[in-house]
C-alpha cells in the first residue's frame, strides 16, 4: 500500500517559486497499473522522482506499508532503491560500458546476490524480454531504442521490486513499438503482482490502466478509476 | 562485475585518454623516481663523508703547515688553557724538526728529485738559499716529537698522513724525555737499522725502539721521539708546532674550535675536521634539497593530474553516476569504483615510470652533482711525496673527487616506491573528486538528455 499526504515540491529559482508538485495526496493498493497523465511541466517527473526517493519533498509524506521514506536516512534510502523500486526511464538509462547482460545484474549487486545468481536471473530476465542470447552481449550503443528500453525493463524488475516507476517508456519509441512495450510492463508485472506507476502521454495506454491521475500545475485534478478492466 | 571490475574496465574506457594519461602520470612517477634515487645515492655519500669525520681540532701556528710557511711556534704553556677546556679529553702536541747531515748520520731514503731540487733550489727547505737548484740536495730526515707516537693525524702535515702499524719493537712512549726513537721503515731499511741499532742525531746516540710503516714513503723517511726529547735536544723547549685536541662529542665540536681559537688569538690557525667535511658535503646536501623537492613535487604533479582527470571523468559521467544511485548504490561503492579506475590508470603508468626512472636516475644524478661541484672542486691532490703542505688537503680533495663517483643504485625497494607513489597519487587524486560524486543527485537521471 502507497499513501501519499499532502505532498509538496517547491524549486526556487531565483525569485520565483515553481511548485512543481503543490499537495497531492492519493493511495495507491497493492498489485495495480496506475498512470499519471497531464501537460508537460505539470509535474509528473517531479512526483515520480519523490516516490522513488530520487529526490527530498519539501512537505508531506509517502507511505510505503506504513513506512515514510521520506524520513530515512541515507543507508536505508540506498537499500529503499535498491529493493522496493525498479525504475524505467524515457531515455532507457542504460550504463553504457556494460553490456545489456551486466546492466540487468547491477542492480542486483547493491542486494548481494551471488555472481553466479546474478547472471542467470539476468539472463532469464532478457530473455523474457525478448532478447536474444547475441543481443544480451552487447553494449546499448549497439542496441535498437526498443532493445535498449527491453533491457531496461529487464533490469527494473531485476530485484523484484514492489513498485515499478515507468516516467513515459515509450516516449522515445515509434507507436507500435511503444505498445509492445507497455504490454510487456503490464504482463510482467501482473504475474510478479507489481505495482506499476507510469507516466504516459498516450491516452489509449492511460486508459488500460487500473487508474489515471491527472496533474495540472503540480495538483491533482480527477483521478479516473477505469470502467473497462483489460 | 561488481564496482572493482567495473572501475578496471573503465579505465580503458577510453583508449586515447587512457594512452595520454598514462604518459603523463608515468613521467611524473619516472621523475619522482629518479629524484628519489638521486636523493638515497647522494644522503647516502653525505653519511660516509659525515662518518669518516672525527671530533677533533687541529691546531697549528698560525701561517705554517708542517715546513711550509712560517711564524712562531706555539708554546706549552699556551696549550694548557686548551687542555683544561671542558668537552677536550685528550690533546696531543707535536713538534717537527729536521735532522742535517752534520747532526746525524742518518741518510734520507728519499732522493730529491726534479720536485725536490725544485723547492730545495728555491729556497723553500731552508739553508740551501739561492736560485741556483741545487744538485747535491737530499731531502733531509724528518723529526716529529710527539706525545702521542702512534697517531699519525695529529700532525698530517708532517708525518704524510697515512695509518701507523708497528713492524717490530716496541712503541715509545711519548711523554717521555729518553733518547729513544721509533724509524720509518724506509729510513731503517737505507740505514740497515733494526730494533736495538743506534743512531746519532742532534750528536747524541739513540736507541732505535721500534720500526714502523705509515703506507707512504714520505712518512716512512721519518724518526718519531717523545716530544721533550725533540723539544730539549733542538733547543725548543715548550715549543709545537702542531697540536691535536680531542672533543668528547661530535656535538660540542664547534663550540669547542671556537672557544680554543678565541684562546689562541691569532697566533694559532685553528680548524675541524667538520668544518672540512662540512664544506665538501655542503653542495651535495644542496642537491638533496633540489632533489628532495623535485620528488614531492613529481608526486604533487602527477596527484594534481590525477584529480582533474578524475573530475573531469565524474562530471563525463553525471548521468551514469546518477542511474547507478537512482538502482540503489551506496557512494562508497561508487568512489571505490572510481578508486579502481584511478588506481588501474596509475599502476599501469607506474610500470612506464618505474622504467623511466631506472634509466634517468643515474645521468640525473650524475648531471646534479657535476652541474653543482664545479667551480668548488679543489684541482689537485698535491704531490704525493712534497713536503707536506698540499698533503694536509689531500684526504679532502679525496674525498671531494669521491663526490663525483656517486652512482644510483635502482634495487627492488624502487619498484616498491613507483607503487606505492601509484596508489598515493591515485588515492590523493581521487579523494577530491569523490566529492562531486556525492554531488549527484540520482532525480537528475529523470532529465530527458
Ligand atoms: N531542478 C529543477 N529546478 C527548477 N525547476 C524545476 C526543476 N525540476 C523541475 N522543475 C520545474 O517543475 C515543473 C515540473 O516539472 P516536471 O519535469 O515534473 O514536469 P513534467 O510533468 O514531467 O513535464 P514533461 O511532460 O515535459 O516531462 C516545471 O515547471 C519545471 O520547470
Ligand atoms: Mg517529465
Amino acid at each position: 500500500m502507497l499513501k501519499v499526504k499532502d505532498l509538496k515540491r517547491y524549486f526556487k529559482s531565483g525569485d520565483v517559486v515553481v511548485k512543481a508538485v503543490d499537495g497531492v495526496s492519493f493511495e495507491i493498493p497493492d498489485g495495480k497499473f496506475i498512470s499519471i497523465i497531464g501537460q508537460s511541466g505539470s509535474g509528473k517527473t517531479s512526483l515520480l522522482s519523490l516516490l522513488g526517493a530520487l529526490d527530498k519533498p519539501t512537505d508531506g509524506a509517502i507511505e510505503v506499508d506504513g513506512s515514510d521514506i521520506t524520513k530515512l536516512n541515507a543507508n536505508s534510502l540506498n537499500s529503499y532503491r535498491a529493493n522496493t523500486i525498479g525504475f524505467v526511464f524515457q531515455s532507457y538509462n542504460l550504463v553504457p560500458n556494460l553490456t545489456a547482460i551486466e546492466n540487468v545484474m547491477l542492480p542486483m549487486e547493491f542486494i548481494k546476490v551471488a555472481k553466479t545468481e546474478r547472471l542467470a536471473r539476468a539472463r532469464e530476465l532478457l530473455a523474457e524480454v525478448g532478447l536474444s542470447d547475441d543481443q544480451m552481449d552487447r553494449k546499448p550503443g549497439k542496441l535498437s531504442g526498443g532493445q535498449q528500453q527491453r533491457v531496461a525493463i529487464a533490469r527494473a524488475l531485476a530485484n523484484k521490486p514492489k513498485y515499478i516507476l515507468a516516467d513515459e517508456p515509450t516516449g522515445n519509441l515509434d507507436s507500435d513499438t511503444g505498445r509492445k512495450i507497455f504490454n510487456l510492463l503490464h504482463d510482467l508485472t501482473k504475474k510478479e503482482k507489481t505495482t506499476i506507476i507510469a507516466v504516459t502521454h498516450d491516452l489509449s495506454i492511460a486508459g488500460k490502466t487500473d487508474q489515471s491521475f491527472r496533474l495540472k500545475d503540480g495538483k491533482l485534478v480527477n483521478s479516473s478509476v477505469a470502467k473497462k478492466k483489460k | 562485475m561488481n564496482w572493482f571490475s567495473r572501475g578496471v574496465r573503465n579505465a580503458f574506457r577510453n583508449a586515447t585518454r587512457t594512452t595520454a594519461l598514462v604518459v603523463i602520470i608515468g613521467l611524473s612517477i619516472g621523475l619522482a623516481l629518479s629524484m628519489l634515487i638521486a636523493n638515497q645515492a647522494v644522503s647516502q655519500k653525505i653519511n660516509s663523508v659525515k662518518s669518516s669525520v672525527d671530533n677533533t681540532v687541529s691546531i697549528f701556528p698560525a701561517g705554517l703547515r708542517g715546513f711550509a710557511g712560517g711564524g712562531t711556534p706555539l708554546t706549552q704553556s699556551q696549550l694548557k688553557a686548551v687542555s683544561s677546556e671542558p668537552h677536550v679529553t685528550k690533546l696531543d702536541e707535536t713538534l717537527s724538526d729536521r735532522l742535517t747531515s752534520s747532526d746525524t748520520n742518518l741518510s734520507s731514503a728519499i732522493s730529491a728529485g726534479s720536485l725536490g731540487r725544485r723547492f730545495a733550489g728555491n729556497g723553500f727547505a731552508g739553508g740551501n738559499g739561492g736560485f741556483a737548484p741545487n744538485f747535491n740536495f737530499t731531502p733531509p730526515v724528518t723529526v716529529n716529537g710527539t706525545t702521542d707516537p702512534t697517531n699519525l693525524g695529529s700532525s698530517s702535515a708532517t708525518t704524510g698522513g697515512g695509518s701507523f702499524s708497528l713492524k717490530s719493537g716496541s712503541v715509545i712512549n711519548g711523554l717521555s724525555d729518553a733518547d729513544v726513537a721509533m724509524v720509518g721503515s724506509a729510513l731503517a731499511a737505507k740505514n740497515n737499522l733494526k730494533v736495538g741499532s743506534t743512531f746519532t742525531a742532534y750528536n747524541t746516540t739513540f736507541t732505535v725502539s721500534g720500526i714502523f710503516s705509515t703506507g707512504t714513503k714520505f712518512g716512512d723517511n721519518q724518526v718519531i721521539m717523545p716530544l721533550a726529547t725533540v723539544q730539549r735536544l733542538s733547543g725548543q723547549v715548550g715549543d709545537v708546532t702542531a697540536a691535536t685536541a680531542y672533543v668528547d662529542s661530535i656535538i660540542n665540536l664547534s663550540s669547542v674550535t671556537s672557544k680554543i681559537k678565541q684562546i689562541l688569538g691569532s697566533s694559532a690557525d685553528v680548524t675541524n675536521s667538520e668544518q672540512q667535511a662540512q664544506t665538501a658535503v655542503s653542495s651535495l646536501q644542496s642537491i638533496q634539497t633540489v632533489s628532495l623537492y623535485s620528488l614531492v613535487g613529481a608526486v604533487i604533479a602527477g596527484a594534481v593530474i590525477v584529480l582533474m582527470s578524475m573530475v573531469m571523468i565524474v562530471r563525463e559521467r553525471r548521468r551514469e553516476i546518477g542511474i547507478i544511485k537512482a538502482m540503489g548504490s551506496s557512494n562508497l561503492r561508487l568512489f571505490g569504483q572510481f578508486m579502481a579506475e584511478s588506481v588501474t590508470l596509475t599502476l599501469i603508468a607506474a610500470v612506464l615510470g618505474i622504467i623511466i626512472g631506472t634509466i634517468t636516475s643515474n645521468p640525473i644524478t650524475q648531471m646534479l652533482v657535476s652541474n653543482s661541484s664545479t667551480g668548488t672542486s679543489v684541482k689537485a691532490a698535491g704531490p704525493g711525496g712534497g713536503f707536506g703542505f698540499a698533503r694536509h688537503f689531500g684526504g679532502l680533495a679525496a674525498l671531494r673527487g669521491d663526490v663525483s663517483t656517486i652512482h644510483a643504485a635502482v634495487g627492488y625497494g624502487i619498484i616498491g616506491y613507483g607503487l606505492l607513489a601509484a596508489v598515493v597519487i591515485a588515492i590523493i587524486g581521487t579523494l577530491a573528486a569523490t566529492y562531486f560524486i556525492a554531488q549527484v543527485r540520482p532525480a537528475e537521471v529523470m532529465r530527458v538528455e
